[in-house]
């Protein structure tokens, strides 16, 4: 189609727009860390940093820690740091691997109440956190599971689980049933086929089930604010502890929340195909 | 290689059938134990314990039928947190809908780096709900937030303006940070849709002499229109599911809280277990019901067309 200059110059000034309402809040927040907390409140605002520190990133991390002005926060900050990675790396590789062992038997295999449990295993998909927060509350207390890695990871897996199998259902009915016949034929069992042919082949959708439990479990706030109150306190859960009525601490904010940026935009700028692909599969419900 | 397929063969002749059903029983037996434990019996145990008196400070469970329900009605916050909610749900609906599909044809027009625009777009989306919360805590920060610092250097009175002193503005502060997180997942969807479009269609239409307008309301909006439903689906689901947002910029204010903050501070503060758990039962028919209404929409058009 013919489009004119006139039209691409409105499509691109469209496009602009866009970008900066989508970065311009990430920018000014990584901005915002490497800016001298003194520099915050200088009225005309200036947009780009004047002075450059890492004095709140030092704060942060406890690199150079005799520079600190106010509370130590270090250790619980590394703390969280390896808290979220932990939860949201086992919750994953949990997730991904259980329902890649269900959607298998769900697409090829015949058992008594299969259609009925994917049914309601897939329904909850519209069943919110909260109607099952409380009652498991007092399971995770009872089972002595709150504030432990098992049991925040258990919740990320039983939350993410449905959207995983669905995804990879309708990934493993789109493979070619001919080959896993051929390789029957030729005398491969069940679990053969399903660890040398079956996943090879849905790489791409593993990888999509896989982001989006991951960065599901990453950014969850309202579990772990109830069963990650201390030990096993996830960085979702302390950014907002350096909000206290008195005094916010922009610096230190900014800072955490630009550390708990970094995965999530690796992920976007690297894997952004298998995110679309997953988004749109898990949306279609 | 041959004793390997001899044996499978052999297997698969002498049990078959049966072997293949207890393998598959046991591949779907670690989903069936998460779910049953974490997910079917807690919301078995909703309903059930919402039908009682539970409260960590108070002796003994007894039964109260619908006691917890008919205190729903005569509870003036839950009102107003109903109505916030609402209020939420209306506009960042309204709002991902329209910008969203208005983004999504923006970027369905260049070729040139869209991969990369997409990328950007979906960033906020793909991050932590509360990290996007205090990223705009500090933008709306009265004395050195950057919104006041443009409103000031475009010359405007906003010199320390305080955004969460009024409810109005309280309310809008939190649906945009909302609809920032949200859109992507509209403009994904709908994007998808506009690109699977046949460029005949188009073809045809600028043959007949039609306007790009013409051609957006007479090609494109009809063909996405079950797309822009279903993610109408999850923006309103979405919306329904503030938390995050309103808890980090509003805290416990009563101006802005949505009823899932509420049943969080019911629950967790007020200790009282069976009203939160009666409350969740009731927002999840809710949130269930107004999805089947769309999708029973959605399915209407489709066949429709």
């Amino acid at each position: 189609m013919k489009t004119s200059l006139h039209h691409r110059v409105m499509i691109w000034t469209g496009i602009a727009v866009l970008l900066v309402w989508s970065l311009g809040p990430i920018y000014w927040t990584v901005a915002s860390s490497v800016t001298p907390t003194d520099d915050f409140s200088v009225r005309p605002i200036h947009f780009f940093p004047q002075h450059f520190t890492f004095a709140h990133y030092s704060r942060l991390l406890g690199i150079n820690v005799d520079r600190i002005g106010g509370v130590e926060v270090w250790r619980q900050f590394r703390l969280a740091l390896l808290n979220s990675v932990i939860t949201s790396a086992a919750a994953t590789l949990l997730c991904v691997a259980v329902s890649a062992l269900g959607a298998y038997a769900f697409t090829r295999m015949r058992f008594p109440g299969r259609d009925v449990l994917f049914g309601l295993v897939v329904a909850t998909l519209a069943v919110p956190a909260y109607a099952v927060l409380i009652p498991l509350y007092q399971i995770m207390i009872k089972m002595h599971l709150v504030d432990t890695y098992v049991g925040v990871a258990l919740i990320y897996v039983s939350a993410y689980l449905p959207l995983s199998l669905w995804l990879l259902r309708s990934v493993f009915e789109a493979l070619p049933l001919a080959l896993e016949e051929a390789a029957q034929l030729d005398g491969a069992g069940r679990l053969y086929i399903l660890f040398k042919i079956v996943l090879p082949l849905a790489g791409p959708g593993l990888t999509a089930a896989a982001i989006l439990t991951f960065l599901g479990a990453w950014g969850q706030y309202l579990v772990p604010l109830i069963f990650s109150p201390q030990a096993t306190k996830p960085l979702t859960v302390l950014i907002p502890e350096f909000v206290t009525k008195n005094f916010i601490d922009y610096g230190l904010i900014t800072a955490s929340g630009s550390i708990a940026i970094v995965i999530p935009a690796l992920v976007v700028i690297f894997l952004n195909r298998y995110l679309v692909s997953g988004l749109l599969a898990g949306s279609v419900k | 290689m041959s004793a390997v397929s001899y044996s499978g063969t052999a297997a698969k002749k002498g049990v078959g059938r049966n072997a293949d059903t207890a393998l598959g029983v046991l591949l779907v037996s670690p989903i069936f134990i998460t779910m049953a434990a974490l997910v079917f019996y807690p919301m078995t145990r909703t309903m059930w314990d919402s039908l009682h008196r539970i409260n960590p400070m108070q002796a003994g469970t007894p039964f109260v039928g619908l006691d917890n329900y008919t205190r729903m009605l005569s509870d003036a916050q839950l009102g107003s947190t109903w109505m916030n909610t609402l209020i939420y749900v209306v506009l960042a609906v309204v709002a991902e809908t329209v910008f969203g599909v208005l983004a999504a044809s923006l970027i369905n027009q260049i070729r040139v780096g869209r991969q990369w625009v997409l990328a950007a777009v979906i960033l906020p989306w793909a991050l932590p709900g509360v990290v996007n919360s205090v990223i705009w805590l500090w933008i709306y920060q009265p004395g050195a937030g950057l919104l006041n610092g443009i409103l000031t250097f475009l010359g405007l009175p906003f010199e320390n303006h305080v955004w969460f002193n009024d409810r109005t503005s309280a309310i809008i502060a939190v649906t945009v940070v909302h609809v920032w997180r949200m859109m992507p997942l509209t403009i994904v969807i709908v994007l998808a849709a506009m690109q699977s479009i046949p460029a005949h269609l188009y073809e045809a239409a600028r043959i007949d002499g039609a306007t790009r307008p013409q051609m957006f309301a007479l090609v494109t909006l009809p063909l996405v229109r079950s797309a822009i439903a279903v993610s109408m689906t999850n923006a309103t689901v979405n919306a329904f599911n503030l938390f995050d947002e309103a808890w980090v910029l509003g805290g416990s204010s009563l101006e802005t809280r949505p009823i899932l903050v509420q049943i969080y501070l019911e629950t967790f503060q007020n200790l009282r277990f069976s009203y939160g758990m009666a409350l969740s039962v009731v927002i999840t028919f809710v949130s269930l019901l107004i999805s089947l209404v769309y999708v029973l929409r959605v399915y209407r058009n489709t066949r429709f067309d």
